[in-house]
């Protein structure tokens, strides 16, 4: 069941892109909302299993000891803050922020592994 | 980290480490010590909804020797007293050398062992909120949480100062653990249980118990454990092939020691603090006996 994905990706520039095109659609009675929202469960799962599969772009997060401030764990994703965090990009290109927020979740295999 | 939890408002009284309660007797004028001291647990709690305990605890002040016998002080404490006494919980304000009292029993075997104290490194503590609690919105709301369901149906939640975790269950029992001193372990119980009232349970602070202390120290010499375990063998238990320690069960105090050829110990099984420093004295005559040549 393709909803058992998450929904984030739709927060995307690509995802929000494809959110109005389907609303137009529907608007112009092209296609039904129900088939809209099976276009949009079908790309919540195309993007989760693309971005394990298929992106390889890598990132290096670095932070000194005792940054996190916080952490959870709740509904298999973890939540956390950490302060001070420094990211080394491929291009050796350094980025600084004073505090982020990581969410991670499962990916596209483990949903599908934990359902079994 | 903080969980903006006024400081003051969880602080209770610091009680006096117990090992120092055998010399009330000769402090009559302060009455309200006696209440008090045994171990933290004997306080009576106040209203479920308020954790604060009434204002700086009068122990504070009670500690302060009277001015006018600070003389008898020098005599009678030596230097491995103040070591003993100097315990990892100990306030400054409650340090005892000061105190115009003779030594009691257990300092004295404390002195008998040539200075060295067991020190305690975690303490285990039970708390009943007497609430129930829905796990999944204290994860949510709480930082420093992970509730995981599948694995174990409890709530770990840790807090930094004092550093310690909680396992929070439904039922609203609640385990403490990682503690220093008893104190501490009575501090970040209370701390745990404000932050699920702060999330809008009725939670109360009952039946709070310590149920385990874990001390170790070092005696400096290595041991000759085969020997020991042949002689004391109603108490021991040695497997070299299963585990590199001598597992020693004494009985009274009712304490598990493990003893390991460098000559650390590890002291565990205890619910009060004497129990650990009376079990290592005990042993610390046993392991001279077989000290490695």
């Amino acid at each position: 069941m393709a909803s058992a994905y998450y929904e984030f990706y739709r927060g995307s520039s690509i995802g929000m892109a494809l959110t109005d095109s389907l609303d137009e659609l529907i608007t112009s009675g092209a296609i039904t909302p129900q088939l809209a929202m099976k276009v949009l469960q079908q790309f919540d799962k195309s993007l989760a299993d693309t971005m394990v599969k298929q992106v390889k772009n890598k990132t290096t997060l670095k932070a000194r000891l005792g940054s996190l401030r916080t952490y959870r764990l709740c509904d298999d994703v973890w939540t956390f803050i950490v302060k001070n965090p420094s990211f080394k990009m491929e291009s050796n290109e350094i980025v600084n922020a004073p505090r982020i927020k990581i969410i991670a979740c499962k990916n596209g295999d483990a949903i599908e592994a934990g359902k079994k | 980290m903080s969980f903006a939890l006024p400081a003051r408002q969880v602080t209770f009284g610091r009680s006096a480490a117990p090992y120092q309660q055998p010399s009330q007797p000769s402090q009559p004028t302060q009455p309200s010590l006696g209440l008090a001291l045994p171990g933290a647990t004997s306080y009576s709690l106040p209203a479920p909804s308020n954790l604060a305990l009434p204002g700086p605890s009068p122990l504070s002040q009670s500690h302060t020797p009277p001015p006018s016998q600070p003389q008898s002080v020098t005599a009678t404490s030596n230097g491995a007293t103040s070591v003993a006494v100097a315990g990892p919980s100990t306030p400054p304000a409650n340090a005892v050398p000061t105190t115009p009292v003779p030594l009691t029993l257990e300092q004295q075997h404390i002195t008998a062992v040539e200075g060295i104290v067991p020190t305690l490194q975690n303490i285990v503590a039970t708390v009943n909120l007497d609430c129930r609690l829905d796990l999944k919105t204290i994860a949510l709301h709480a930082r420093n949480a992970e509730y995981n369901p599948k694995r174990f149906a409890a709530v770990i939640m840790r807090i930094r100062d004092p550093k310690t975790t909680a396992l929070i269950f439904a039922s609203g029992k609640m385990v403490v653990t990682g503690a220093k001193s008893e104190d501490d372990s009575r501090l970040a119980s209370r701390k745990y249980a404000r932050i699920v009232q702060k999330l809008g349970f009725d939670a109360k602070f009952a039946e709070f118990k310590i149920q385990n202390i874990v001390g170790s120290c070092d005696v400096k010499f290595p041991i000759r454990l085969e020997g020991l375990a042949y002689s004391h063998g109603q108490f021991s238990s040695y497997e070299p092939e299963l585990f590199p320690g001598l597992i020693y069960r004494m009985l009274k105090p009712k304490v598990v020691l493990l003893i390991f050829v460098s000559g650390k110990i590890v002291l565990t099984g205890a619910k009060v603090r004497e129990e650990i420093y009376t079990a290592f004295n005990t042993i610390y005559t046993v392991l001279c006996e077989f000290r490695k040549p």
